[in-house]
């Protein structure tokens, strides 16, 4: 999240215009500026460009000691065995399903949070409720699954305790395979909506205030201005925001379903990047790794560039 | 969702480190062979000093919770002083260990030895292959005549270390006294004694005495709160402890470190027959009736050796009574129950070399005969005590022989924190005579229970050529974590046994078939 808003409107700059002559003559005059993105751009090639060329361990037989240009080629052998694999379905289907209820369910509540605090007219009460769904996201997210697994203990859990209380039976929360997508996904909504929701909220107060009363003048309830013209106001933002996402779509939070990962919710908590790290980094299997974080990023890149298109084409605003 | 920086992070670091080593990899392959020949002079062939001068090595090490910095431990800071050897520790913790090591490899930076590290077989086997751990075998003839009496003497761990092609990557914990090898059972014997009850001898009788622990109050404070059964939780690869702990009453082996039953000369992976149903089936009748502990799959290490010490827990399974001293009288070791079809085995139990890869040798090292005498001295009575003990009057004095903590040093509770043996792993010998501190009176006794039932041979997993080994990890990859998993949700009820032929129609589609044969041939190889 923390670099979505730098991004989001470096993009807004950069669509606007692009063509121009004299480029060098104009770079020679602001010199410093361009000095000044001299460090983003070695940043760029040393950590995000640069590991590609180990990339192609993905296609070799990874041997450390011989080195990456020594060891040889297998062609796609690791592709094949991780598209023969037992757990490639599951793992498949995982990866997809947690991402696209989170897209679902997740990405409309800051919009929403957003959209209430916007409305109301006590603004001290606005900026408690902005604080308190702020809190949750700073905690580290070891803390995060330590609270989850004391409040749903079975045994001496709240949540547990209350539904004995209502006359059930207790559930086995963290344990079981019905549950953990409902839990992750919950439990991601309350810690990250109040951070998500600021670049709404600002995106909010920037809608031009005369629309608001115009629509008054009209005689628009309430809800009606929200419709008409509150979220118009922020489609570009949301748009934006949505495909970024995307972008992101196979990188679940890695760290947190590692950590509520156990047996007995393996079935629906394994997902693409748990297994390369357990397979991978675990049991040194780089070649066969490689291969699959291969794979997770083409399908990343495939959904962005697709649904890139599409807002192109419906919403008329894009990343590119 | 958006947020995983970790992911990226360490996606980058390997690739990175990958990058790195690519260009560095014809210096680091390169380094293998040169330096045996360079420094040879420099080694004294036996006593102390190991060096004249002064040298330095770097060492790769797990530390565990428990342990303090290596550098603070007397037997390194003696150690330094007698052999002129400086080791400078780079320190691990156990968790994120596997991890750091992995990536020290893969990014080719190299140590000079490791230290506890903990090797799997087909680590020490894929890094041997690729000239980043030297071959030991002519180092151990030479310059470790302690390691080498005891590959003598006990000529199992020799097969256990050396690759087909006849090289040896990495070097063992030697473990030679049985009751290090393998967990006790420990009954609540003041729960039997204060409901009447017998010891348990059959798994039926111990279903029996858990029930009655469960339902009759043995704490006597009126609430329904007793524990009746517990064991450690499963790490992810390395099979539950609670299979390996009950397998012997169902008459399943656990030979060459795997779920394998040598019958005639056959191996036989037995975890599709109706013996491992029956036992999951018995277990899970336990799990159903709350006389094991349902936290057993998620609970920490912490949380078990809690349970340990509690006192209210009915049975439970660990080496020593380390964990539970305080209250030990509370309980007994008991014999591996008698199952239903009469097996009565304790399949749960380490090979001599009980710790495989405890040490290795990188090709960075420039002095691989010092640093081959200098691991060696651990393999001796002296070492072991050293390394086990510390100093003679301040940390241990000798009783009949045979060393023991002074009580001031106990009562300091620094003992694991000044010994690198706490924590396990370590490279070095555990024999009868340094055991006073693992091995006293109740865990004798113990394992008295044990020994009728402990198996004539336990193999350890054999070592396979690189290509087979490769085959091997794959195979065992998707087995073992299917394995696990399934057992896992047949124990606790989340899977029926009406899907017992589906399982086993699994397994044979992950091919364990081909799997059994490979161990087959191993066995068969190694008969020869």
């Amino acid at each position: 999240m923390e670099s979505v808003q730098p991004k989001a409107a470096a993009a807004a700059t950069v669509s606007r215009k692009r063509q121009g002559s004299g480029l060098l003559r104009r770079m020679a005059k602001r010199y410093d500026l361009y000095l000044m993105l001299l460090l983003p751009i070695a940043w760029y090639l040393i950590f995000n460009y640069g590991p590609l060329y180990g990339l192609q361990i993905a296609f070799k037989n990874f041997n450390p000691g011989k080195g990456i240009a020594g060891s040889e080629w297998v062609g796609f052998e690791h592709f094949q065995r991780f598209f023969e694999s037992y757990y490639f379905k599951r793992l498949l289907w995982n990866t997809l399903s947690i991402n696209l209820f989170s897209l679902l369910i997740a990405f409309p509540v800051p919009i929403l949070l957003a959209l209430i605090v916007n409305e109301l007219r006590s603004k001290s009460f606005g900026k408690w409720l902005q604080n308190i769904t702020f809190i949750p996201h700073f905690m580290s997210v070891v803390v995060i699954v330590g609270i989850l697994s004391v409040f749903l203990s079975p045994s001496t859990g709240p949540v547990n305790k209350l539904i004995e209380w209502l006359g059930g039976e207790p559930v086995r929360f963290m344990e079981s395979v019905g549950w953990f997508k409902t839990i992750f996904i919950s439990s991601n909504i309350w810690q990250n909506m109040g951070w998500q929701s600021i670049i709404y909220i600002a995106a909010l107060s920037g809608v031009n205030p005369q629309l608001y009363e115009a629509a008054k003048m009209d005689g628009a309830s309430r809800l009606r201005r929200i419709w008409h013209v509150s979220l118009p106001g922020i489609v570009p933002v949301i748009v934006i925001l949505l495909i970024l996402d995307i972008g992101h779509f196979m990188d679940v939070g890695f760290e947190k379903i590692l950590l509520m990962q156990n047996n007995l919710n393996l079935e629906t908590s394994d997902v693409i990047s748990t297994f390369v790290y357990t397979t991978g980094i675990l049991k040194g299997e780089y070649s066969y790794t490689a291969a699959i974080g291969l794979f997770n990023s083409l399908i990343n890149l495939t959904l962005l560039l697709l649904v890139n298109r599409f807002a192109r084409k419906t919403a008329e605003t894009s990343l590119w | 969702m958006r947020k995983n920086w970790k992911s990226y992070a360490i996606g980058t670091m390997v690739a990175s480190s990958l990058a790195l080593a690519g260009c560095s990899s014809n210096s680091g392959a390169s380094g293998g062979a040169e330096p045996a020949a360079s420094t040879s002079s420099a080694v004294k062939a036996s006593g102390f000093p190991i060096v004249d001068q002064p040298i330095k090595l770097k060492m790769f090490t797990r530390t565990a919770p428990v342990n303090g910095p290596f550098k603070d431990m007397p037997v390194f800071q003696e150690y330094e002083k007698m052999s002129n050897v400086q080791v400078e520790f780079t320190e691990a913790p156990t968790d994120g260990f596997q991890e750091k090591k992995n990536l020290l490899f893969a990014s080719n930076e190299l140590p000079d030895a490791l230290y506890r590290s903990g090797l799997s077989q087909l680590e020490a086997t894929r890094y041997g292959a690729a000239g980043q751990l030297i071959p030991l075998e002519n180092l151990i003839d030479q310059y470790a005549p302690n390691l080498k009496q005891l590959m003598d003497q006990y000529p199992e761990i020799r097969a256990g270390i050396t690759t087909p092609e006849g090289h040896i990557y990495a070097i063992p914990g030697i473990v030679t006294l049985d009751a290090a090898r393998t967990d006790k059972k420990w009954i609540n014997q003041a729960w039997l004694k204060k409901l009447n009850l017998k010891m348990p001898e059959t798994t039926d009788d111990l279903y029996n005495v858990l029930v009655a622990f469960r339902d009759q109050d043995p704490n006597g404070n009126g609430k329904k709160d007793e524990l009746p059964m517990t064991a450690r939780a499963p790490v992810a690869g390395q099979g539950l402890p609670i299979l390996a702990m009950m397998s012997g009453s169902f008459g399943l082996d656990l030979q060459f470190g795997y779920n394998i039953n040598l019958e005639n000369d056959k191996v036989n992976i037995w975890m599709g027959n109706d013996r491992n149903k029956e036992m999951l089936m018995y277990l899970n009748k336990l799990y159903k009736e709350k006389l094991l502990d349902p936290e057993m799959f998620s609970q920490k290490e912490a949380d078990y050796l809690a349970k340990q010490g509690s006192g209210n827990t009915g049975f439970f399974f660990d080496q020593t009574n380390n964990n539970f001293l305080s209250i030990q009288d509370q309980y007994t070791g008991i014999a591996p129950l008698k199952g239903p079809h009469g097996d009565q085995l304790q399949s749960q139990g380490a090979p001599v070399a009980r710790d495989f890869g405890a040490f290795a040798i990188t090709s960075v090292n420039k002095y691989p005969e010092v640093t081959m005498r200098w691991i060696d001295y651990f393999y001796s009575d002296e070492g072991s005590t050293l390394l086990r003990f510390g100093r003679e009057g301040e940390n241990y004095e000798v009783k009949d022989g045979i060393p023991y903590y002074t009580k001031a040093f106990i009562d300091s509770g620094n003992q694991s924190k000044l010994t690198p043996y706490a924590g396990g792993g370590a490279p070095h010998l555990i024999s009868e005579k340094v055991a006073s501190f693992i091995n006293p009176p109740q865990v004798q006794e113990a394992q008295k229970k044990l020994d009728p039932f402990m198996p004539k041979v336990r193999y350890a997993a054999p070592m396979f050529d690189e290509a087979t080994a490769q085959k091997v990890n794959i195979l065992r990859n998707d087995l073992d974590k299917y394995y696990e998993e399934q057992s896992t949700k047949f124990i606790a009820g989340a899977l029926s046994f009406d899907k017992w032929d589906e399982f086993q129609a699994t397994l044979k589609k992950l091919k364990i078939d081909e799997l059994q044969q490979i161990y087959q041939d191993a066995y068969d190889k190694m008969k020869k």
